[in-house]
């Protein structure tokens, strides 16, 4: 009887809002790709956990508060939900509004998705990654550290994420723009692999 | 109309046109954001329009922003809180509790739906999340519930709204997030959760009335099963038995805010580690479970923290063309007395409920309209526990509502959607009435947190 | 015409601290008779706090103002600008600043850097208290293993004494302090503690504020913009954030006696260092000054500016003022 409840938790359980469009062989690659990217690195959380776990354990039991584990605390936290964002792309996790989407044909759906990756996703993307850049070289050319006293060094390094996070977004973008155009166009070819197993 | 006035309700109203389309919400409001910055920038610099708007104290401001959400040690406790959840709903425990609690209630009229309420208050004592609680009652309740003949949508729409409690009662991953964007030291996590207690109580006191009273009125709605056992010592002590793991999940999380043993933050990542071991304890976990989970823990902390990108762009962008000034204007342009506007407010959230959900609303209204309220001399915590309470309402009103969505995916092939919408009606009536008591008498929300400190 | 919006990092509500801001900002559009605008935007409205260097660097908004002590991470000697453990007296500071070339030397350290900003010294307060403990301080082992919130170079100092420092936002400070997640914490002047409502937990407020005897706020101008700029408008910049530094000076020292007459019926108690206690923080902070010399250089120049200043500035002192206690 074990793993009897399938995970349901907050995301819509049928699949409806999904797009049952077909991969193609270089959205399957770059999709693998970031899959694997972001299971890694959702194993921070068991991390983020265990740092709060002995920050709260050093203070209470041995009376020492630390800096350097309350960063370390948010350092994995938000490296974490910035590389997810595109995990969840790979998996269309992302919410929508589905009340007249569910009714729209299949061709209807890419069309809505090709026009929204194109005009509204990848504009987005582009402009804050061109501003990010600049952000993170300047804490990265002035070795920025942390402010307080204890705290950690290296703080252009999760800035860094900043700039990674929407380099992967976009990758996973452009895969998803391929299977519309694939679904739409037949351009490039889609190639016969489940979604979302990888 | 003034040309501020002109943009600020032409972003809102193709943000909303454009949700429309389908598209996830989060790229909708980047993309809204990037459109409405490009046509700011052009009509200042192109067409001289008189508006205090420049595209590097809007968009180009989103990677600061973005830093501040990955610095922000208060919202660490969102993806434990998540994981918390996950692992609950791994664990067994709430099954547990389903069957040895019914056993006690089972005997009353409505005793499945009482049992159900007492189940659900508990989850939501113990999550900081709904989906979970939906799912499980809903799957745990509903079968059971139609072979006893309840009325189908007094069975769905208990599950449903009872599901949502656990976003009041805290812990609260919109507490949470609310907390943050107040950004007020008289509005802590702390002085949330403390503040959310009783309102969280008093609906649960509605809903059980509520049932009580309807399956008195209608007896063939909730009828007594035939089989009925006898209560004895065993049942009781199974029942206690169930419970403890919970009430020392409750304990380990609400317990450690309580008597100062970790903040907010830190209770969160005791709770999920304490959830874990749950799942260990009941021979729940192994290396597959675990994985699964985190890989949703992932999945679900980033479909909010996407809204939180798009958002900070969105209202960076929407403050840009003089946004909060539109709205402060217009608020108190109403020449209203406070109470008025503080209704007004409510009332709007209420209806942005349908088509929005707890997330937008909160990171785009909620910094809009509390320094009005402020101003306006109200209590900031009692303002957010009502705005809470309308917000809890958005789970449940068509078209956009994530308990519906949720426990769509688990009914029985026998309920239909208007038996869903049936049955959570009365309960939408009850959380009013609800926000009525709270706004009549604040003390129900301010006298905890107050004795607290 | 110029049209400014100035992000800036504390409440414009804060007496002192914050309320210059919004001072400069009316006096900028006052006296240029409305050709200069400035909007002032609270905390996180359109920036954090800790970003407004950053911003105006990079030409997004064109002001900020904030305490540039949050930059230390950047810039490491910036603190020596912002609040310096027993350093001058804010009159004396303004007098370095104004007179002994700090002014100049605040713009060469942000060059150095890379940052293309002006910076405008456009508020002061008097000391911070030294914080807020739940029982008086005996000696300097109480700090061992006691959890307190301490921002900046005093911070250090405190954990030398074994003390495990934190540095918690403003608006955290009181729920953990009540949760006991924090044994003690500083913030600013008294009256600004009041409104984060210490007094209501921990009842013993420590004095003299040793690690901020002065605390500065600037106004960053974006260096293109600021060249940019006619003679006339830079005056009236220069101007006006001196009435704000001498604004904030004063709103901050004729409002803290009442607040500290108030503290009996609050059942406070102000506790004043002894000396012995004082001497030995001096100490510290002197190793801890010197570690920060050694590495970096900006940091070695002001520093020694800023001493060779002070060794004078004390004979002055100790002939021509008072003593306080007569
Ligand atoms: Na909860
Ligand atoms: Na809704």
């Amino acid at each position: 009887m074990k793993n009897k409840i399938e995970p349901s938790v907050s995301h819509i359980p049928d699949n409806s809002h999904h797009l049952d469009i077909k991969t193609t062989r270089p959205s399957y690659r770059l999709d693998c790709l970031m899959d694997h990217v972001g299971r890694f690195f959702s194993w921070f959380w068991l991390i983020t956990m265990a740092v709060i776990l002995v920050s709260v354990i050093a203070r209470y039991v041995f009376g020492q508060g630390s800096i350097l584990l309350e960063e370390m605390t948010w350092h994995f936290y938000g490296v974490t939900w910035l590389v997810g964002l595109s995990y969840a792309l790979v998996h269309d996790d992302h919410v929508r509004v589905d009340l007249f989407h569910e009714r729209f044909s299949c061709r209807t759906r890419l069309w809505v998705e090709l026009f929204g990756i194109l005009f509204l996703m990848l504009p987005f993307i582009g402009i804050v990654l061109y501003d990010s850049i600049p952000y993170f070289m300047d804490s990265f050319g002035n070795a920025e550290r942390s402010p307080a006293p204890d705290g950690l060094p290296a703080r252009w390094l999760p800035k860094m994420f900043i700039v990674i996070a929407f380099v992967f977004l976009a990758i996973v973008a452009l895969s998803r723009l391929l299977k519309c155009t694939s679904g739409l166009f037949g351009l490039p070819k889609s190639i016969d692999k489940p979604m979302g197993r990888f | 109309m003034s040309l501020e006035q002109i943009m600020v309700v032409m972003m809102f109203a193709t943000f909303i046109l454009l949700l429309f389309s389908g598209f996830p919400v989060a790229w909708v409001l980047g993309g809204t954001a990037v459109l409405f910055a490009v046509v700011g920038h052009v009509m200042v610099e192109n067409f001289g329009a008189d508006l205090w708007f420049s595209w590097g104290s809007s968009m180009q401001l989103v990677p600061e922003r973005l830093w501040d959400l990955v610095g922000k040690e208060t919202l660490v406790a969102l993806p434990m809180f998540i994981f918390m959840g996950i692992m609950l709903d791994r664990s067994g425990v709430a099954e547990e509790l389903m069957k040895n609690i019914v056993k006690l209630f089972g005997g009353i009229r409505g005793g499945y739906a009482v049992t159900v309420v007492f189940i659900g208050v508990l989850l939501a004592a113990s999550t900081g999340i709904i989906g979970a609680s939906v799912v499980l009652l809903g799957m745990l309740s509903l079968p059971v519930m139609m072979q006893s003949n309840y009325n189908k949508s007094l069975a769905v729409g208990t599950a449903c709204s009872v599901g949502t409690l656990g976003i009041l009662i805290p812990p609260s991953i919109m507490l949470v997030l609310m907390a943050d964007r107040l950004a007020n030291p008289n509005a802590s996590v702390g002085d949330l959760f403390m503040g959310a207690l009783f309102p969280g109580f008093l609906l649960v006191f509605l809903y059980v009335g509520y049932i009580m009273v309807y399956a008195w009125v209608k007896p063939n709605a909730a009828p007594v099963p035939d089989n009925v056992e006898k209560i004895t010592l065993k049942i009781v002590f199974n029942a206690v038995k169930a419970i403890i793991p919970t009430a020392f999940l409750i304990l380990a999380v609400l317990g450690s805010i309580f008597f100062g043993i970790a903040t907010p933050t830190e209770a969160s990542g005791v709770g999920a580690a304490g959830a874990l071991l749950l799942a260990v304890i009941n021979q729940r976990l192994n290396m597959e479970v675990l994985r699964e989970s985190l890989f949703q823990t992932t999945k679900t902390s980033a479909f909010i923290f996407a809204i939180f990108v798009g958002a900070t762009a969105f209202s960076v962008v929407l403050r840009g063309l003089g946004g909060d000034t539109v709205i402060e204007e217009a608020l108190l342009g109403l020449n209203m007395p406070p109470m008025g506007v503080l209704a007004v407010v409510l009332f709007a959230v209420f209806l942005l409920g349908f088509f929005l959900d707890w997330v937008e609303i909160t990171l785009i209204i909620l910094p809009l309209v509390a320094p009005i309220m402020e101003s306006l001399g109200f209590d900031l915590v009692w303002f957010a526990i009502l705005f809470a309470v309308c917000l809890q309402t958005s789970f449940l009103t068509p078209p956009v509502g994530f308990a519906l969505f949720y426990i769509k995916g688990v009914c029985p092939p026998e309920i239909k959607v208007t038996d869903i919408y049936k049955g959570v009606a009365p309960f939408i009536l009850l959380q009013l009435v609800a926000l009525l008591i709270i706004l009549m008498w604040p003390p129900i929300v301010t006298w905890l947190p107050s004795v607290a400190y | 015409k110029v049209r400014w919006k100035m992000p800036v990092a504390f409440k414009s509500s804060l007496p002192g601290l914050g309320s210059p801001s919004v001072f400069a900002a009316e006096q900028l559009e006052q006296a240029s008779g409305g050709a200069m605008k400035v909007k002032v935007f609270e905390p996180n409205k359109l920036v954090p706090p800790f970003e407004i260097l950053s911003v105006v660097s990079e030409g997004k908004v064109k002001a900020g103002y904030t305490w540039i002590g949050y930059d230390q991470g950047k810039i490491p000697s910036i603190p020596l600008f912002a609040a310096i453990p027993f350093g001058l007296k804010p009159w004396a500071y303004m007098s370095w600043y104004y007179e002994g070339g700090g002014h100049d030397m605040l713009q060469e350290v942000y060059a150095n850097k890379g940052y293309k900003v002006h910076a405008e010294l456009c508020g002061i307060i008097g000391p911070e208290t030294a914080g807020w403990y739940k029982k008086p301080l005996e000696s300097l082992d109480d700090y061992n293993g006691l959890k307190i919130r301490f921002a900046g170079i005093g911070g250090k100092v405190i954990q030398k004494l074994g003390a495990s420092v934190t540095m918690m936002p403003g608006g955290e400070l009181f729920q953990a302090l009540e949760k006991g997640t924090i044994d003690a914490t500083e913030f600013s002047l008294p009256q600004i503690d009041q409104l984060l409502g210490f007094n209501k937990i921990v009842k013993y407020n420590l004095f003299p504020g040793w690690h901020q005897p002065f605390t500065a706020s600037y106004m960053l101008i974006n260096k293109g913009e600021y060249d940019g700029l006619g003679d006339d408008t830079k005056a009236l910049i220069r101007n006006v954030c001196t009435a704000a530094t001498v604004k904030g000076l004063t709103t901050s020292e004729y409002n803290q006696g009442a607040i500290i007459a108030g503290f009996g019926e609050k059942g406070v108690t102000a506790q004043k260092l002894p000396r012995d206690i004082l001497v030995k923080l001096k100490s510290l902070t002197e190793e801890v000054l010197a570690e920060e010399s050694a590495k970096d250089a900006d940091f070695k120049r002001v520093y020694e500016s800023q001493q060779a200043f002070q060794n004078n500035y004390k004979l002055w002192e100790g002939f021509a003022y008072l003593p306080s206690d007569l």
